[in-house]
C-alpha cells in the first residue's frame, strides 16, 4: 500500500516494513522523537502549531483540528479527555485499521502529543467491536509503550502522567458519532446527545472532551517533527496535507493509499488504483463512504480529491472510503444494500431517522424484488426530504445523500423495476 | 427577561426558558410528545421543530433557549411540512388500534393528526413493524409496545422522579421497544403516573381498562382526599360514578404526579354500604329511621339538657380531619359557640403522631387525612384532651357525657385502621349520648344515639388545608344519594334548630363567613383556593 510516487509518506511510511508494530523498530525509524520534541514545547504553542498546519479531521467531517482543540477551556477544575475515535464503520472505509494493525505506535505517539497539548492525563481508544483483533495489536503496542515509560506516571521522564486504555465497542455505527461514542464509553446506550452543550465543554463525564479520528491523530508526529509549514505546503489552499483513501469495488488494485490532497480523482482511479477492473467502463464513484452523494462517471471529470473540489462537484471527501462501480452495477440493488445498512444502524432515538431509514429500506427491497410501485420512486425522494435536517445527529442525512443521489442520477433504472 | 418575536408577536420570556415554555406561557401551543414540564428535556420526538431566523435548520423548541431578539416562527409552511412529516413517520408503524385502545379521545396522535396531518397513509399494513402487545406490567399498568412512539417520558419519569429506573429501551432502530427488564412488574408507589404522561396508548391503566370511553366522562377539579399532601386532581365521572382520578399539575404541591394509592382511593367510597337516612335510638334503645327535622330537634334539645345538668364542659366535639373546612367551621360554631363546649379533638391515631411526617421524598405523608391542619386552624385540638385515647378516658371518668362525632375512615388504607375504628367504637360506646355523622355504615354506629348521613370526599364541594397550610378548593363530582347532607348543611340545620342564625345557602357562603371569623384565613377569597391554592397564616 504505497504512497504515490512523488508524494509524501506521512501516515503509511512504515506500513510495509517488517515488524512495524514493535516499539524497537518504531524507535529505530525515528519514532517517539516527535513526542520528545512536543514535550519540550508550551502546550498552547503546540495547539497553535497544529492550527497552523491546517490539519482537518479525517473521520469524515473535516473540522479543523487545531480549532477543535482550542475550544477546550483550560481553566476549569475538571479533567480534560482525549478520545480516539476508532469506530471506523462508514461503509467503504478501512483505513484506520491499517494504521492500528501495522503501525500502532504512530497512533500512540499522535495521541500522546494531543494529550500533552490538551493537558489530558486519561485517554481512551474507542475501537469498534468487530475489530477485536485490531484492538489486541493496539493493546500490545500500548503495553510496550508503558514498559518503555512512554506512558504512565512520567511520560518520557517528564512531569506529565498519561494513561491510555483501549475500549471495545459492541458493533454500532452510531457510536462513531462523537456524543454517541461518549455515551457508550460512559456505559449508556449509544444515543447521540443534543448539542449544545458541545463535548469541548461537556463531554465525557460532563468534562471537556476532544474526540479525534485515528488518522487525524496519526498525522501529528510528522507535523511536530517537520513543522506546520511543511505540512501546510502539501495539498491545496484549504485542504492541507495527505489523506488516506481505502479503495474498493470494481478496481484492479483495491487497498489503502495515501494521497496528497488535491490530486485528480480520475487519475487516482485509473493510474494508482489500477483502473476499472476487467476492462469495463466506469459507471459511478462514491468518493468518501456511503454517506456522501454518488457521482456519475461524467461528474468525476476534472474533480480533485480535496474537501472543496468534491463539495463543489456535489459530493464530499468524507472518510475517504472510495467505492468504484462499473457498468454492470445495478444502482437500485446497490442503493438497497446501502439503505439496509442505515436502517440497521439507526439508533432509534429520534423519529425521522428511526422510521424513515426503515421505511426506505423496505421500499427498496420491494423495488429490487420487482414488487415496487411506480409511485415508490418519488416516495423515496419524499422520505429523504422528510428526514433531512430534522434529526439529532447526521445519520439520517447520511441515508438521505445516497437515496437522493442514486434515485435522481439513475432514475431510469429504478423506474424500470417499478413497472407494475 | 429576554424579549423575542413569536409568529410576528413580541413576547417576553422568563430567564432561562426554552422557546416551547415561553410559547406555552403566552398561549401558543407547539405540538410535542417527548417534552414534559416536570421531566428533563430530551428533544427526540422532533415534533416541536420551529423556524428560528439565522439558524439554517429547523430547531426543536424544547431544547432551544430564548435569546433576546430571536425571531421564531412555529406556523409557517416550512414548519408545517416538517411537523406533518414527523407525524407521518410516527404513524407508519403505529398499529391501527383506535377502536380498542383506551387512549382514544385523549391521544396525541389522533389530536395532532386532525390538526397537522390529515394525510393518506402511504405504507401498506404488511410493511408495518410488529411488536408485543398486552404486556402485564403489574397492578397499575398495561404495556403495548407497538403503540409506543418512543418519546422516553416513562423512562425519564422512573430515572429522575422515582429514581428507580424500571423502564428502558431495548433494541435498535425501528425495532426499539419500551419495556421493563424481563417484563418484571412495576411495583413502585408512583407507577400509575406513566399512564398519564404516555401520550399514546402504549401505557394504559389496568384499573380503567375498557371501562369507559373518555368522551363520556365529566371532569371535576378537586383535591385528593388520601393524605395531607393535598395533590391537585381531576375526578372523571359519569352518571354518579367515578371512573378514574388523574393528577392536575400544581407546581407548588404535586407537580404533575399522584401516588398510586391516592389515584385509586376513590374505590374506597364504594366498598361498604351507605347510611341512607338519619337513625335515632328510641326509648327501646333501637335505632330507627327519622327525618332530618326530627333528628336535629331532638339532638339540640338533648344536648342542651346534658349541658344544663353537667355543664358545657361535658360535651365533646370530635371532628374528622377528612371533613372540609366548611363542615368543620359550622361544627365548631354549633358545638362550640352555640352549645359552649370546650373539649375538641380530631386525632384518632396515637396522640404524639407527627401530622407533618413525610412517608417518602416524593409526595406522600403518613397522615392519611386531607384536612388535619384545617382542623387545627379551626381550633379543634385541645391540647389537654390528648386525642381519642384521652377522650375515651375522660368519658370513662364521667367528665364527658355527650359527644358529637364526625368520622370518615381514610380513603387510603393502612393495617392500623381496624384498630383505629375499634377506638372510635369504644368512644361511642362509653358516651352516654352520642351523635355520629358518617357516610358509610359500620357496626360501631349501632352504639350511637343518633346517626346522621353526611357526604364524604368528592360528594360535597369545599376546601381542605394541607400539611403546609395551603387551602385548596375541591369540587363536587357526584351526588351522595339517599338523605345524606354535606357536613356543613347538617350543622346549619342544627344551628337553625337551636335558634341561632343560619343564613348559609352554599359551601361558598360558609367559606366567606369562615374567612371573616378565622384570623388565619382573613385575606383569602374562594378564588384564591383554586390552583395552586394559597398558604394561610
Amino acid at each position: 500500500m504505497p504512497a504515490l510516487p512523488g508524494m509524501t509518506k506521512i501516515l503509511l511510511a512504515n506500513i510495509d516494513k517488517p515488524d512495524q508494530a514493535s516499539i524497537t523498530k518504531y524507535r529505530e525509524r525515528g519514532g517517539y522523537k516527535a513526542l520528545e520534541k512536543a514535550l519540550a514545547m508550551e502546550q498552547t504553542a503546540l495547539i497553535d502549531e497544529v492550527k497552523a498546519s491546517g490539519l482537518r479531521g479525517r473521520g469524515g467531517a473535516g473540522f479543523p483540528t487545531g480549532m477543535k482543540w482550542s475550544f477546550v477551556p483550560r481553566n476549569t477544575n475538571k479533567p480534560t479527555y482525549l478520545l480516539c475515535n476508532a469506530d471506523e464503520s462508514e461503509p467503504g472505509t478501512f483505513k484506520d485499521r491499517i494504521l492500528m494493525e501495522r503501525d500502532p505506535h504512530i497512533l500512540i505517539e499522535g495521541m500522546a502529543i494531543a494529550c500533552y497539548a490538551l493537558n489530558c492525563h486519561l485517554s481512551y481508544i474507542y475501537i469498534r467491536g468487530e475489530y477485536e483483533f485490531v484492538a489486541n495489536t493496539q493493546q500490545k503496542a500500548l503495553d510496550e509503550a508503558y514498559e518503555a515509560k512512554i506512558l504512565g506516571p512520567s511520560v518520557m521522564g517528564k512531569d506529565f502522567a498519561l494513561d491510555i486504555f483501549v475500549h471495545l465497542g459492541q458493533g454500532a455505527y452510531i457510536c462513531g458519532e462523537e456524543t454517541s461514542l461518549i455515551e457508550s464509553l460512559e456505559g449508556n446506550r449509544g444515543y447521540p446527545r443534543i448539542k449544545p452543550p458541545f463535548p469541548a465543554t461537556h463531554g465525557f463525564l460532563a468534562s471537556p472532551t476532544v474526540v479525534n479520528n485515528v488518522e487525524t491523530l496519526a498525522a501529528l508526529p510528522w507535523i511536530v517533527q517537520n513543522g506546520a509549514a511543511a505540512y501546510a505546503a502539501i495539498g491545496t489552499e484549504k485542504s492541507k496535507g495527505t489523506k488516506l483513501f481505502s479503495v474498493s469495488g470494481h478496481v484492479a488494485k483495491p487497498g489503502v493509499y495515501e494521497v496528497d490532497l488535491g490530486y485528480p480523482l480520475l487519475d487516482f482511479i485509473n493510474n494508482e488504483a489500477g483502473g476499472v477492473a476487467n476492462g469495463r467502463k466506469l459507471k459511478a464513484v462514491i468518493p468518501g463512504g456511503s454517506s456522501v452523494p454518488v457521482m456519475t462517471a461524467a461528474e468525476c471529470e476534472g474533480v480533485l480529491l480535496d474537501y472543496e473540489s468534491l463539495l463543489k462537484a456535489g459530493s464530499m471527501l468524507g472518510s475517504g472510503g472510495m467505492i468504484v462501480l462499473d457498468e454492470t452495477t445495478s444502482m437500485p440493488e446497490t442503493l438497497s444494500v446501502i439503505a439496509d445498512f442505515y436502517a440497521h444502524e439507526s439508533c432509534g432515538q429520534c423519529t425521522p431517522c428511526r422510521e424513515g431509514t426503515g421505511w426506505a429500506a423496505k421500499i427498496l427491497k420491494n423495488i429490487i424484488a420487482g414488487e415496487g410501485k411506480p409511485s415508490d420512486v418519488d416516495l423515496l425522494l419524499k422520505i429523504a426530504d422528510m428526514m433531512e435536517g430534522k434529526t439529532i445527529c447526521p445519520l439520517a442525512d447520511a441515508d438521505v445523500m445516497p437515496i437522493r443521489s442514486f434515485v435522481t442520477k439513475f432514475r431510469s433504472e429504478f423506474e424500470a423495476l417499478c413497472k407494475s | 427577561m429576554p424579549k423575542f418575536t413569536l409568529n410576528g408577536q413580541e413576547i417576553e420570556a422568563k430567564a432561562g426558558q426554552t422557546i416551547i415554555q415561553a410559547a406555552e406561557d403566552h398561549g401558543v401551543e407547539i405540538p410535542h410528545y417527548c417534552y414534559h414540564p416536570d421531566l428533563p428535556i430530551d428533544g427526540n420526538c422532533r415534533m416541536c421543530l420551529v423556524d428560528v431566523e439565522k439558524m439554517p435548520k429547523l430547531t426543536p423548541a424544547c431544547t432551544t433557549l430564548v435569546n433576546e431578539g430571536m425571531v421564531v416562527r412555529s406556523e409557517n409552511e416550512r414548519v408545517k411540512q416538517a411537523v406533518r412529516g414527523v407525524l407521518e413517520f410516527l404513524l407508519i408503524n403505529h398499529p391501527v388500534d383506535c377502536p380498542v385502545c383506551d387512549q382514544a379521545g385523549e391521544c396525541r396522535l389522533q389530536d395532532y393528526y386532525m390538526v397537522y396531518g390529515l394525510h393518506t397513509s402511504e405504507i401498506s399494513l404488511g410493511m408495518k413493524v410488529r411488536k408485543r402487545k398486552v404486556i402485564d406490567l403489574g397492578p397499575m399498568v398495561v404495556l403495548d409496545q407497538e403503540r409506543c412512539v418512543l418519546c422516553s417520558r416513562c423512562i425519564r419519569f422512573f430515572d429522575h422522579v422515582t429514581e428507580t429506573g424500571e423502564m428502558q429501551f431495548f433494541g435498535r432502530g425501528d425495532h426499539v421497544a419500551i419495556g421493563t427488564f424481563q417484563d418484571r412488574p412495576l411495583d413502585n408507589p408512583y407507577s400509575g403516573n406513566v399512564v398519564d404522561i404516555c401520550p399514546v396508548g402504549a401505557l394504559t391503566s389496568r384499573d380503567f381498562r375498557f371501562k369507559c370511553r373518555v368522551w363520556f366522562l365529566h371532569a371535576t377539579d378537586s383535591i385528593c382526599g388520601g393524605c395531607s399532601t393535598g395533590c391537585a386532581v381531576r375526578i372523571d365521572h359519569r352518571d354518579g360514578a367515578i371512573f378514574r382520578m388523574i393528577p392536575r399539575r400544581n407546581p407548588e404541591v404535586n407537580r404533575s404526579w399522584l401516588c398510586d394509592e391516592g389515584r385509586l382511593s376513590f374505590h374506597e367510597l364504594n366498598k361498604t354500604e351507605r347510611i341512607s337516612r338519619p337513625l335515632m335510638k328510641g326509648r327501646d334503645g333501637v335505632q330507627a329511621p327519622v327525618t332530618w327535622e326530627e333528628a336535629v330537634r331532638s339532638i339540640d334539645a338533648r344536648l342542651k339538657e346534658i349541658r344544663a345538668a353537667n355543664g358545657a364542659g361535658s360535651i365533646l366535639g370530635f371532628a374528622s380531619p377528612s371533613a372540609t373546612n366548611e363542615g368543620l367551621f359550622l361544627f365548631k360554631r354549633y358545638v362550640g359557640d352555640q352549645l359552649g363546649a370546650t373539649q375538641f379533638d380530631f386525632r384518632v391515631d396515637s396522640e404524639d403522631k407527627n401530622v407533618l411526617e413525610e412517608e417518602d421524598q416524593i409526595l406522600r405523608h403518613f397522615d392519611k387525612h386531607p384536612n388535619s391542619i384545617g382542623a387545627i386552624k379551626l381550633g379543634l385540638m385541645s391540647k389537654e384532651l390528648g386525642g381519642i385515647d384521652g377522650a375515651i378516658e375522660a368519658a370513662r371518668a364521667g367528665q364527658i357525657k355527650a359527644g358529637v362525632v364526625i368520622y370518615f375512615p381514610p380513603l387510603v388504607r393502612r393495617p392500623c385502621d381496624e384498630e383505629v375504628e375499634g377506638r372510635v367504637f369504644e368512644l361511642i360506646d362509653v358516651l352516654e349520648y352520642s351523635v355520629v355523622l358518617a357516610a358509610h355504615k359500620s357496626e360501631w354506629q349501632t352504639a350511637a344515639s343518633v346517626v346522621l348521613p353526611v357526604t364524604p370526599w368528592s360528594e360535597e364541594e369545599g376546601t381542605y388545608t394541607n400539611f403546609e397550610g395551603r387551602v385548596q378548593f375541591a369540587g363536587k363530582a357526584i351526588d351522595a344519594g339517599g338523605d345524606a347532607l354535606a357536613v356543613w348543611e347538617a350543622f346549619a340545620m342544627l344551628l337553625h334548630a337551636s335558634g341561632a342564625e343560619s343564613p348559609w345557602m352554599s359551601a361558598e357562603d360558609v367559606f366567606a363567613t369562615l374567612t371573616e371569623h378565622v384570623p388565619a384565613y382573613r385575606e383569602v377569597t374562594l378564588d384564591k383556593t383554586r390552583l395552586p391554592g394559597v398558604i394561610v397564616g
